[in-house]
């Protein structure tokens, strides 16, 4: 991937993100956590494409994809999927090598 | 396909195949849509379709709600100006988003009956997307609803029902 066109993909994340912060001083709470999650999802994808990727943040983003929809779901659904992901995160803080 | 079981049937797609819809399809959906009952027959709504992947880009890029990438997009808007003249405060302030979200429901449920996959999407920058799409300041969108042949199809949510009506007075 050339610089111009992971500028590009970085503008688009940022955008994403700012414009997040904004509506969020009205959405509904549990959107916040959300957006986070789904930021870091779309930024190992642009790290992908530029050829960044390792086992650990595939991982990441895989768990964050299976569950993040679980925003919609009950409280306790969403909760358990940031507390696993949390966890995960965790376990792979030592694996620097994957 | 009958009204119950396009009703039961509709989920919320965020994942679409690369194929587009048909301009046709879209018009007829536009048709079901200005079908919808509106406050006081005001019919004060507009809608700008986006499918050119230049506008889409941008369109995402202010839209934290529009998930996946969709190969449509019906912005749902109203003439603010109109709706104040037809309905007073209350006709701009409330009755537009009733309109918009009656005009979104036809919307999803006659594009379900054609086998395409939708999403109703409230997080957007209203402004900046009005500004985007070219919208004068009396034109403002309120909601937007993506459109595509759906990847997958999720499966329902759980809804309450006998937890949730009564009959002649309340008794919650």
């Amino acid at each position: 991937m050339d610089n111009k066109v992971f500028e590009d993909k970085i503008f688009g994340l940022v955008s994403y993100v700012v414009v997040s912060a904004r509506n969020l001083l009205e959405e509904p709470a549990r959107y916040g956590p959300f957006r986070l999650v789904d930021t870091a999802s779309r930024l190992i994808n642009i790290l992908e494409e530029a050829g960044i990727s390792s086992d650990r943040l595939k991982a990441v983003r895989d768990r964050i994809e299976a569950g993040k929809y679980s925003a919609m779901g009950t409280e306790e659904e969403f909760e358990q999927f940031l507390e696993t992901t949390v966890f995960s995160v965790v376990d792979a803080m030592d694996n620097t090598g994957g | 396909m009958d009204v119950m079981t396009a009703i039961k049937g509709r989920r919320s797609v965020r994942s679409f195949t690369d194929q587009p819809v048909d301009k046709e399809m879209l018009l007829k959906l536009l048709e079901a849509a200005v079908w919808a009952p509106s406050a006081g027959n005001s019919q004060t709504w507009r809608f700008v379709i986006v499918t050119e992947e230049a506008m889409m880009k941008k369109i995402k890029m202010v839209s934290p709600g529009l998930l996946g990438n969709p190969p449509a997009v019906i912005v749902i808007a109203h003439d603010m100006a109109l709706a104040k003249h037809k309905g007073g405060q209350m006709g701009a302030e409330t009755l537009t988003k009733m309109d918009s979200a009656m005009a979104a429901q036809n919307i999803m449920l006659a594009a379900h009956a054609m086998g395409l996959g939708t999403c109703a999407i409230g997080s957007f920058h209203p402004g900046a997307a009005a500004k985007l799409l070219g919208m004068p300041e009396h034109i403002v969108p309120h909601l937007m609803v993506t459109v595509g042949h759906p990847a997958v199809k999720p499966p329902p949510s759980k809804r309450l029902f006998k937890e949730v009506y009564w009959f002649e007075a309340y008794h919650g």
